[in-house]
Formats: structure tokens, C-alpha cells, sequence
């Protein structure tokens, strides 16, 4: 087990935005984590990552209790994330930002250089290293989040919504990189909207409805449940959809 | 190699100046430009790099200055001997203060400085030990070299230059280590830096404590030069925005920044209160209010910014997806 949380509640007042969720992740996996808007998928998720305190339950790495470690010790541990929006280090040039994941694991400038080129080459940005990070769009700022987080060598890598304001030719492209970090031996938590990107990548699915897992699953099984159908287009078309196959009724996929 | 060159002629010029310009008024301005650059560098480590701004950095000049006359006044030792205590002072209240405001945001952290900066001028002005407002005096006929005090301003000069040098070699090494790329890290967004394994509280303590260290060698240096401390000269609020707006006009988190800013601002004051007297006190606020919107206005990073252009800009095109 390399990752797991246990019984996950995080409250913000009264209100509970992730409601007894737990999961489990196995070196290997893809995990998608779906949800309409506003369900409890990104709390869960920066509960994970130690950017929030849990109101209550555990999260444990390869077995150790890190529920009160933060965010950089994580990192330390093997966990690494992006973010929703990306949060690219401005005053810097892209081989800087990478350098500021390459500095975790190797202290000296000249190594954490050579390092954050092999991974900006990993992920084909080489020809923007001396660029100013701040010249890049938005799918540029993506992919760097992606290279920082690969360069501080995770065992886990957690990815808010990488793909969100890509176009179709870049969710694509995002998607391949996706997979060769996966077949590179990282194990991934994916947080995403766009539905055929669950469902070419994921190797298994968890779904929040109101801050509660409602299912879970292969890609297929989950969208084929009615009660998460529910959640996504409400009730009467999850009866309409009874006699129709679900995943087309839902987007995906057709990749 | 062209940076190589332009640092030559900056250090040539630097030791040829009081060679040159051998009036005392002369060389006693070029020892307050380099006087009050050690100490905007030193704040620059805080300031600029990690963009943590303290309002209160004079409590650490302050150290430094009673610490340096206090070994005199109080002990008879040289002012020297003062230094390291006021080092050791200085390192242990950025500490104290550090430590629980570091973790807020930025306003937190410059009211806490200036707090604390107030309340010890507060303190030291009712403590009957330390002078209370007479202050303390060092040695009025210097006993030997080691007291450092001399008539001629040009001993001073190259003092402070040497100081100066050690103080930007070690920001120089700083910021070309693993703390000075997180530092810049942190400054841009902390929680990014934190998720890569950036200690972000304790990186910026570290750079809170080295600056302070070296706040506290340039009061005591102040001190020295001009044989006494008293709590406006060496805890007044108004040496902390001194400091503040020359680092912030020559350019903030740039190693040459506050030197730019100090060889600008101390002559303009200098120049200003001979002219005007002791009048000129109270329009040293006015001129240093209109800096702080000048600078926030036209040009937020300063002076030298306008010179250093920092890689070429590209504008995004399929930028992330390059072949």
C-alpha cells in the first residue's frame, strides 16, 4: 500500500466539504478522482497533499502516519503535486522553476541544473529553459507544473486538474505525457472534469457527490452507475439513460 | 566576462573615490553611502530576496550600536569586542520575532517588526543603564587603534568598503545556493515552493537571522564612526525607512539594489540638511514619502531594473508543447 486515507472529514464550520472518505492506492495505479463541481474532490485531494488539515481521519504513506506532516515534508516523502491554477514561480525562467524540484533532492546548484535540463527534456520544453516563466500560456504553465513536480523524484504524483483550459490537441498531448510518466514507474492521483480523460487514463475511479464518495470503480463500471449518472445530470436523466449506454451519454470516449 | 568588467570599474572607482574627492565633506559622504548600503544590503536579504519587509530592522542596527558602545562605556573593552554580542543580541531577537510572524502573511510580519522596533526604543530610552535618551558614548581620545576611532573619515571609508564587499560576497553566495532559489520561491508563491519540499518558515528565519547579523555589524559600525548611540540615532523608526527606501529604490532582491539607492539618498540628504539645517529633519519625511509612491508607481523594481534585462520575452506560442 502506498498510499491511503482513512475515514477523510474535513469540515470548514459546519459544513462538510469531504464527508468519511477513504481510498487506498497500490504502487501502479491511476486514480481518478470525478465529481461535479463543488464535490469535495479537490478537498479530498489538498488533504492528501497536507495543504489542509483534516478534521478528522488519517493519511498514511507506505504505512507511516503523515496526517500532521506538511506539505514539504510529503514532498520529501514522495509526494508531489500540481496545481488547479497553475502557481508558476513568475520572477523566474523556466529552468529556475524546475531547479526549485530538483533542489529536494540534490543541494548543490550545478546538479539540480543538470537535473531540471534531463526532465525539461523529458517533458520536450528544453527549447523554453532560459525563457521567462512568465512568458509561458496557459498549457506551457501546465506542463511546467508537471516538470517541477517530476524533478523532485515522487513516488506519488497527484495532479489537480491538469488539463483543464487545454484544448483538444493539447489534452492529447497531456494525456501521452501523463502516460509515459506513468509507464516511468509513478503511481498517479488524477483530480479532473474533463470526462474522456478519466476514462483513457484512469485505472481505477472514485466519485464525490456533497462531499461523499458515491461510487467506485473501473472507468466503466462507475459510469454505468446510476447513481452517479444521477449526480452529474440529475435523476430524470439517469432514468432516461436506463436503456442507453452510458459512457457515450456522458462524453466519452472517443479517443 | 562584460559583468567581470563592470564590476572592476566599480570596485576601482570605489577605492579610488576618497583619493579623488579628498575634501572631509567628501569622504565622509562616501562613508555614509557605504555605511548605509551594508545596511540596506543586509536588508535586502530579507526584503528583497524574500520579500518579507521589515519595517523594524533598525532594532538590529540598534544591537549592534548599543552592543559596540556598551563594550566601551560599560567595560572599558574595545568597541570591537563589541560586535559579536550585538551579532549574537540581534540573531536571537530576529528569532524570537521570526518565529510566530514569519508563518503569516507579509503585513504580519512588517507590523510585528515595527512593534518590537518601537518598543525596545521604548525600553532602551527608560533603562538608566544604557544611557536612557542621553545614550552612550565611546572613547573620546582613542586609547589605541583597536578603539577605531579616528578624525579623518577616510579610515572609515575603506572599513566600511571592506564590509560592504564581505557583505555582498555572502549574498552573492546566497542566492546562487539552494536558499537563495528558494528564497525567490517562497517570494513568488509559497504554497508552490512549500509542495516542492521548500521549508518556507524555516528558509525565510535563516534569511531573517543573516540579515540581522549583518544589520547589527553596520550599527555597530555607525556607532564607531560617530562615537556615541542614542535611542533616535540608533533605534529610530526613521533609520528602518531609511534603509528600507534605498534598497527599494536601487532595486529590492538585485545584489547591487541598495548600493545604487544609498549612493543616490544619502547625498540628497546630506546635501538637503546643509542647506536647510535643522529644518531639514522634518522634510526628510516628506522626500522619503514621495519616494515610496514614486517607486510603487513607475517603477516597483527599482532603479538598476531598468538596466537588467532578465532573458529575452517570448510571447507564447504552443509554448509546452514543443517538439
Amino acid at each position: 500500500m502506498l498510499l491511503e486515507a482513512r475515514n477523510i472529514t474535513k469540515a470548514f464550520g459546519s459544513f462538510k466539504a469531504v464527508d468519511d472518505a477513504s481510498v487506498t492506492l497500490e504502487q501502479g495505479d491511476i486514480l481518478g478522482l470525478i465529481g461535479p463541481n463543488g464535490a469535495g474532490k479537490s478537498t479530498f485531494f489538498n488533504c492528501l497533499t497536507g495543504d489542509l488539515k483534516t478534521t478528522s481521519g488519517r493519511v498514511l504513506f507506505e504505512g507511516a502516519d503523515i496526517t500532521d506532516f506538511t506539505p514539504e515534508l510529503r514532498a520529501e516523502l514522495g509526494l508531489a503535486r500540481t496545481f488547479q491554477v497553475p502557481q508558476t514561480f513568475e520572477g523566474m525562467t523556466v529552468l529556475e522553476n524546475v531547479m526549485i524540484g530538483a533542489f529536494l533532492r540534490s543541494s548543490h546548484r550545478k546538479e539540480a541544473e543538470a537535473k531540471a535540463h534531463a526532465v525539461l527534456e523529458r517533458v520536450g520544453m528544453s527549447r523554453l529553459a532560459d525563457a521567462p516563466a512568465r512568458s509561458l500560456g496557459t498549457p506551457g504553465r501546465k506542463r511546467l507544473e508537471i516538470a517541477r513536480a517530476l524533478a523532485t523524484e515522487p513516488k506519488v504524483l497527484l495532479l489537480d486538474e491538469a488539463m483543464a483550459g487545454l484544448n483538444a490537441h493539447e489534452v492529447k498531448l497531456a494525456i501521452d505525457l501523463v502516460r509515459d510518466i506513468h509507464r516511468s514507474g509513478i503511481t498517479l492521483v488524477i483530480v479532473e472534469h474533463i470526462m474522456e480523460v478519466i476514462m483513457s487514463l484512469a485505472s481505477r475511479v472514485m466519485v464525490f457527490h456533497q462531499g461523499k464518495e458515491i461510487a467506485r470503480g473501473s472507468p466503466r463500471e462507475v459510469t454505468s452507475n446510476p447513481a452517479v449518472i444521477a449526480a452529474y445530470l440529475g435523476t430524470r436523466a439517469a432514468k432516461a439513460a436506463a436503456g442507453h449506454t452510458p459512457v457515450e451519454l456522458m462524453g466519452g470516449p472517443d479517443l | 566576462m562584460r559583468r567581470w568588467i563592470w564590476l572592476s570599474v566599480v570596485a576601482a572607482l570605489a577605492i579610488a573615490y576618497p583619493l579623488l574627492l579628498s575634501s572631509p565633506f567628501q569622504q565622509r559622504l562616501g562613508a555614509l553611502v557605504l555605511l548605509y548600503a551594508i545596511a540596506a544590503s543586509a536588508w535586502n536579504i530579507v526584503g528583497g530576496y524574500a520579500g518579507q519587509v521589515s519595517v523594524g530592522h533598525v532594532v538590529f542596527f540598534g544591537c549592534g550600536a548599543y552592543a559596540a558602545m556598551g563594550s566601551y562605556a560599560k567595560f572599558g573593552l574595545s568597541p570591537l569586542i563589541g560586535i559579536p554580542g550585538g551579532i549574537v543580541l540581534a540573531v536571537g531577537l530576529a528569532a524570537i520575532i521570526g518565529v510566530p510572524t514569519l508563518r503569516l502573511s507579509g503585513h504580519y510580519f512588517s507590523m510585528a517588526t515595527i512593534a518590537v522596533a518601537e518598543t525596545m526604543r521604548l525600553i532602551v530610552t527608560n533603562t538608566e543603564w544604557l544611557g536612557a535618551a542621553v545614550g552612550l558614548s565611546g572613547p573620546t581620545v582613542p586609547r589605541n587603534v583597536f578603539d577605531l576611532s579616528f578624525l579623518s573619515s577616510l579610515p572609515y571609508y575603506y572599513l566600511f568598503l571592506a564590509v560592504l564587499a564581505i557583505t555582498l560576497a555572502i549574498t552573492w553566495w546566497m542566492t546562487n545556493s539552494r536558499m537563495g532559489f528558494y528564497l525567490r520561491a517562497i517570494k513568488d508563491s509559497e504554497r508552490a515552493a512549500r509542495s516542492l519540499g521548500a521549508p518556507a518558515s524555516r528558509t525565510k528565519l535563516y534569511a531573517f537571522m543573516l540579515s540581522a547579523a549583518l544589520t547589527s555589524v553596520a550599527g555597530a559600525l555607525y556607532a564607531m564612526m560617530f562615537g556615541f548611540v542614542d535611542p533616535e540615532s540608533g533605534l529610530g523608526i526613521l533609520i528602518s525607512v531609511k534603509i528600507l527606501i534605498m534598497a527599494a529604490l536601487g532595486g529590492a532582491g538585485l545584489l547591487f539594489g541598495p548600493l545604487v539607492g544609498a549612493a543616490i539618498l544619502v547625498p540628497l540628504e546630506e546635501i538637503s540638511n546643509s542647506w536647510l539645517g535643522g529644518k531639514g529633519a522634518g522634510l526628510t519625511f516628506v522626500v522619503y514619502g514621495a519616494i515610496i509612491v514614486l517607486i510603487a508607481r513607475f517603477q516597483p523594481g527599482g532603479l538598476l531594473s531598468l538596466f537588467i534585462r532578465r532573458g529575452k520575452p517570448k510571447t507564447d506560442t504552443g509554448a509546452g508543447h514543443a517538439p
